[in-house]
C-alpha cells in the first residue's frame, strides 16, 4: 500500500520534472551563439531527462517517510532479515546506478568528446578563420593574420573581436605580455570565454592552446551582454575588468571591418 | 576530573603560572622576534634593513609556532616527560580553564577543536557576507580596490576548508566520540591531539591576519603563476594551511591508530560504527593526500623565498594545477565523508530501525575514498587536451556510485520505520535533500561538453557550497543538536531547533540555488565588478546569504544557550544502543571505569536489549 501511494506519487513527480525539463530545458543556457553552445545545452536536456527521475525519487523519500511512517509506534515492527535488508532492492538500486553512470559517459560525454576531436581535424579546419588571442594582465588582445590585422582595435582604442556568422573560427591562444616580453613573471593563466559560445579554454604561460567555434548568430556585445569575451579564471586584481566586446557580424560587414582597421594603421 | 589528576599533588608545592594561553603567546612573541631579528638583520638583511623580509618573516613565523606549542602546554606535557621528568608542579588547570590549556583528555580535545572550528567558521563567515555585500552593486564600492576583495575569497574559502570542513567533523566529534564509540577510554596517542589542537587557531589567525604582508589574489587554490606575481600575502597563506593541514594529519593518525587498536572487547570489524567507517576512511585519505599538498606548498613557498622558477612560464605552471587538485578533489570527499557516515549513524536511532544494507553502506565509504583519487583533473577540464579528459570524467561520474549507497542505506532504513521527526532528523533529511542538488548539479561539471560552459562559473560556486554546506555544514548542525545531552547533560528547545533548521534551509537554499542561474547566465567567479545585468540575482543572492548568516548565528546562540542553561534530560535520551551514550553525560575523564564488552550490533533495534554490557568487576 505505501509501496503503490510512493509509486503514483513517484510517477506525477517525474512526469511534471519532465514536463518542466521540455518547457525550461531550452533555456537553460539563456543564450547560445554557437553550434559549441547547442551541443553542450543538447547534453544537459539529456542529462535532465534522466536526472529528474531520480532527483524525485530520493526527494518523494525525503518527504513521503516522515509524513507517512512518522509516529508509528512500533506496532509494525520489521525483524530478522526483513529489517535490515531487502536484496531485491539493492539489486535494482545498484543496477540501475551503474547503468545511468555507464550511459552518460557513452552519450553525451564520449559522443561529444568526439565531435571534439573532429572539430581539431586539420580537414574541418579548412578555411577557417585564425584569430590570434593574446591574454596578459590585463587584457585581451586579438589579431586576424590571414587579413594583415595585427591588434583589432574599436575607435576608442578598446581591443575588439569581429567574427563573421557561419564560418568556423580556430582561435589560438596564448598568454604573454607583449609590452614586457622579458618578465616571464608576469605571465599568469587566464580563461577565454564568451558565455554565449557554451565554451571556455584556459590559456597558459608557455603553450599555446586552440579552441574552434562555430558562430551562428548575428549578434553583439551591446544586444547580448553574454556575447562578450570574459576572463573567467582569477588572473589578479585586473581579473574582473578583463573582458572585451564581441561583434557577430555578416561576411560583408566583417570584410568592411576588416577595411576599416587597415585605414586605422590596426 | 578534578581528583584524578591533582591528588598526588601536595597543596602547598603548586604555582600557578600565567594562563598556557599567555604563556603560549608571550613564547610565541619571542620566537619570532628573535628569529625574525636575526634573519632580517644578521643572516640576510636586505637592501635598506626592512624589519620585516619574506625569509625572515617565514622562519619567524615557525619559531612562533613553536614557542606557543611549548607555551600552552607541550613543554610539560610533552617534552619534559619525553626526558623523563614528571613536572607535576604546574596545574594546567580544571574546569572550565582546562580547555584552555593542552590536555590529554579526548573529550576536552574535541570540544576544543570543536570551538576552534566554529570561530573559524564565524571569520570565514564575516568574509563571505563582506563579499555578499560587496556584490550587491556590479561596481567596486565596499572595496576601494579589487584586490582586496579577492584577498576575502582567499580568506574565505582557506579557513573554511581547511580549519572547519576538513577539522570540525574529524578533530571535532571524531575525537570526542570515537573512543566513546568503540568502548575505549582514550585515544591511542592522546599526545598527538593534545598537540595538535592547538595548530588550529595558528592556522586560523595566520590565514586571517595574512593582509598584514600583502593581498593574495588566487582564492583557497593558491594558483600559480599567479601566486607568484601576487604580493606576500600568500605567503601567510602557505603558512597558515600548514598548521591546519598538519593539524588534520596529527588526529588522523591518531584517529586511525584508535579505531585499529583500542576497540573494546566484542567492537568486531562488523559492529563498528558507521561514524567510525567513515573517521577510518577519512583519515587514510588525510594520511595519504595532506603530506602530498603540504609538499607542494613547500615548492610553492620555495618559489617565492629562493625564488625558484617550477612553476612560472619557464617552469610548468600546470604541475602545480595537477598536483593541487590531486589533494583538492580527495579534500572535499574529506569533507563530506564523515557527514554521509553520519546520515548513516544517527538515522537508525531516529527512526527505531536495524541500519539497512550495513555492508553496502561500508563499500560505499570505502570505494569513495578509492575513487576519489582519481578524479582530480575533473577541475582541469577548461586547460586540458581533449583526449585527457575521458578518464577523469569517467571516474568522475564513476564516483556518484558509491556516493549513492549512503542514499540507497538510509532510504531504506527510514523506509517503514518509526520516524520521529526531530531536529537532528530534520536537518539530516535537509543535509540529504541539498547534497543530492550538489551531487547531480556535479553530473554536469562531470560532462566535459557541459562544464566547458559551467567552470569558474557562479554555477561551480553553487554546486560545491551545496555539496560542502548542504552535505557537511547541515549534518554537523544536526550532530551537534544529536550528541548536545552527550557534551552537556542537556537538551535544545525543540521549537527553537526547527526554527533554526528551517531558517537556515531557506537562506541556504535561496543563496546558492540563485547561484546556479547567475551562473548560466554569465557570472564568472573571482569578480567584485560585473555586468549590470547581473545585478538583480546578486541582490537576491546577498539578501538570501545574510539570512543565512543570521541563521547560523542563531543556532550558534541556541546551542551555546542549551548547552549551560537547556532542559536536563537523562544520559541517554535516544534510546541509542551505541556505546558513547553508555558513558555519563559530559563524561568525565574516564568513559568507562570498566571496559564494556559488546554482545550484539548498535543498530539492531529490531530486536530488545543492549548491544553491550558492563561486566562485573569481580569477575
Amino acid at each position: 500500500m505505501d509501496l503503490i501511494l510512493f509509486g503514483v506519487a513517484w510517477v506525477i513527480l517525474s512526469l511534471l520534472g519532465e514536463w518542466g525539463v521540455s518547457a525550461w530545458g531550452p533555456h537553460f543556457y539563456y543564450f547560445t551563439a554557437s553550434t559549441q553552445a547547442l551541443d553542450g545545452l543538447n547534453a544537459s536536456i539529456f542529462l535532465f531527462r534522466f536526472l529528474t527521475p531520480i532527483f524525485f525519487f530520493v526527494v518523494l523519500m525525503l518527504i513521503f517517510v516522515p509524513l507517512r511512517f512518522k509516529h508509528r509506534e512500533a506496532t509494525v515492527k520489521a525483524q530478522g532479515r526483513r529489517a535490515r535488508t531487502n536484496r531485491p532492492f539493492v539489486a535494482i538500486w545498484i543496477t540501475v546506478s551503474i547503468l545511468v553512470n555507464v550511459l552518460f559517459f557513452l552519450h553525451p560525454t564520449t559522443s561529444a568528446a568526439e565531435q571534439q576531436f573532429d572539430s581539431l581535424l586539420p580537414q574541418n579546419l579548412h578555411g577557417a578563420l585564425i584569430v590570434d588571442v593574446t591574454a596578459r594582465q590585463w587584457e585581451w588582445h586579438f589579431g586576424y593574420p590571414q587579413y594583415g590585422v595585427t591588434a583589432a582595435k574599436d575607435p576608442n582604442g578598446n581591443d575588439v573581436l569581429y567574427l563573421p556568422v557561419g564560418r568556423t573560427v580556430e582561435f589560438v591562444l596564448r598568454s604573454y605580455d607583449f609590452n614586457h616580453p622579458y618578465a616571464l613573471g608576469l605571465d599568469v593563466i587566464h580563461s577565454f570565454w564568451i558565455p554565449a559560445f557554451g565554451e571556455k579554454e584556459d590559456v597558459i604561460p608557455g603553450e599555446t592552446r586552440y579552441e574552434v567555434i562555430d558562430p551562428t548568430v548575428i549578434t553583439s556585445t551591446e544586444q547580448n551582454p553574454m556575447v562578450r569575451v570574459q576572463c573567467a579564471e582569477v588572473c589578479g586584481p585586473g581579473h574582473p575588468y578583463m573582458y572585451a566586446a564581441v561583434h557577430i557580424v555578416s561576411d560583408q560587414a566583417f570584410l568592411k571591418w576588416v577595411a576599416a582597421e587597415h585605414k586605422a594603421g590596426n | 576530573m578534578a581528583s584524578v589528576i591533582t591528588e598526588t599533588v601536595p597543596q602547598q608545592s603548586r604555582r600557578q603560572p600565567l594562563p598556557p594561553v599567555v604563556r603560549g603567546l608571550i613564547w610565541a612573541t619571542i620566537g619570532f622576534l628573535v628569529v625574525n631579528v636575526l634573519m632580517s638583520y644578521v643572516l640576510d638583511p636586505l637592501a635598506g634593513h626592512p624589519f620585516i623580509t619574506n625569509s625572515s618573516v617565514v622562519l619567524g613565523w615557525f619559531a612562533a609556532v613553536v614557542g606557543w606549542l611549548l607555551g600552552v602546554g607541550a613543554w610539560e606535557e610533552i617534552v619534559l616527560p619525553s626526558f623523563g621528568i614528571l613536572d607535576r608542579s604546574v596545574v594546567t588547570g580544571t574546569g572550565w580553564r582546562q580547555y584552555f590549556a593542552m590536555s590529554l583528555n579526548h573529550k576536552v580535545v574535541g570540544i576544543q577543536y570543536l570551538v576552534a572550528s566554529t570561530g573559524g567558521f564565524f571569520i570565514a563567515g564575516l568574509a563571505a557576507m563582506l563579499m555578499r555585500l560587496e556584490l550587491m552593486s556590479p561596481t567596486m564600492w565596499l572595496f576601494p580596490y579589487p584586490g582586496q576583495y579577492l584577498t576575502t575569497v582567499g580568506i574565505h574559502g582557506t579557513i573554511m576548508m581547511f580549519s572547519v570542513g576538513t577539522v570540525a567533523l574529524v578533530g571535532g566529534l571524531g575525537n570526542y566520540l570515537i573512543p566513546q564509540m568503540i568502548g575505549s577510554n582514550r585515544s591511542a596517542f592522546p599526545k598527538v591531539s593534545s598537540i595538535s589542537v592547538w595548530l588550529v587557531p595558528v592556522g586560523i589567525l595566520t590565514v586571517a591576519f595574512s593582509p598584514l604582508l600583502g593581498q593574495w589574489t588566487t582564492g583557497w587554490r593558491g594558483y600559480e603563476p599567479l601566486a607568484q606575481n601576487d604580493a606576500n600575502g600568500i605567503l601567510f597563506y602557505y603558512l597558515g594551511v600548514f598548521a591546519l593541514t598538519m593539524s588534520s594529519f596529527l588526529v588522523s593518525l591518531n584517529l586511525t591508530a584508535t579505531i585499529l587498536f583500542k576497540r573494546t572487547k566484542g567492537m568486531t570489524w562488523n559492529r563498528i560504527p558507521m561514524f567510525a567507517w567513515g573517521m577510518l576512511v577519512v583519515s587514510l585519505l588525510n594520511i595519504i593526500w595532506l603530506p602530498e599538498i603540504q609538499m607542494t606548498f613547500v615548492l610553492g613557498l620555495l618559489d617565492r623565498l629562493v625564488p625558484l622558477p617550477f612553476f612560472t612560464a619557464v617552469g610548468s605552471n600546470l604541475t602545480y594545477l595537477e598536483l593541487f587538485w590531486l589533494f583538492g578533489h580527495p579534500e572535499v570527499y574529506i569533507v563530506v565523508l564523515p557527514a554521509l557516515a553520519l546520515w548513516m549513524e544517527i538515522m537508525p536511532v531516529m527512526v527505531r530501525k536495524p541500519l539497512f544494507a550495513r555492508e553496502w553502506g561500508v563499500i560505499g565509504v570505502i570505494f569513495v575514498m578509492l575513487l576519489s583519487g582519481f578524479v582530480w583533473a575533473h577541475h582541469m577540464f577548461t586547460n586540458m587536451t581533449y583526449a585527457e579528459e575521458l578518464p577523469f570524467s569517467f571516474f568522475t561520474e564513476m564516483i556518484s556510485i558509491p556516493t549513492g549507497l549512503a542514499y540507497m542505506v538510509v532510504i531504506g532504513t527510514i523506509w517503514k520505520s518509526n520516524f520521529k521527526l526531530t531536529v537532528p532528523s530534520l536537518l539530516i533529511l535537509m543535509s540529504m535533500f541539498n547534497f543530492l542538488i550538489g551531487g547531480m548539479t556535479g553530473v554536469f561539471n562531470a560532462d566535459p561538453v557541459v562544464d566547458l560552459q559551467l567552470h569558474d562559473t557562479f554555477w561551480v560556486v553553487g554546486h560545491f557550497h551545496f555539496t560542502i554546506i548542504g552535505g557537511m555544514v547541515f549534518t554537523w548542525i544536526a550532530a551537534m543538536y544529536y550528541w548536545l545531552p552527550k557534551f552537556s547533560g542537556r537538551t535544545y528547545n525543540p521549537k527553537l531547533g526547527v526554527l533554526g533548521a528551517i531558517w537556515i534551509f531557506i537562506g541556504f537554499d535561496g543563496a546558492f540555488s540563485l547561484m546556479f542561474l547567475v551562473g548560466m547566465e554569465g557570472m564568472n567567479r573571482w569578480v567584485p565588478v560585473y555586468p549590470s545585468y547581473l545585478q538583480p540575482l546578486n541582490i537576491a543572492i546577498s539578501i538570501f546569504a545574510f539570512i543565512l548568516g543570521a541563521g547560523f548565528l542563531f543556532n550558534l546562540l541556541h546551542i551555546w544557550w542549551a548547552m549551560k542553561s537547556g532542559p536536563k534530560v537523562e544520559a541517554n535520551p535516544w534510546k541509542s544502543k551505541s556505546l558513547e551514550w553508555m558513558t555519563e553525560s559530559n563524561p568525565l575523564a574516564e568513559n568507562f571505569p570498566v571496559e564494556p564488552v559488546v554482545i550484539s550490533g548498535t543498530y539492531d533495534y529490531d530486536v530488545d536489549g543492549v548491544a553491550a554490557i558492563i561486566p562485573n568487576p569481580a569477575g
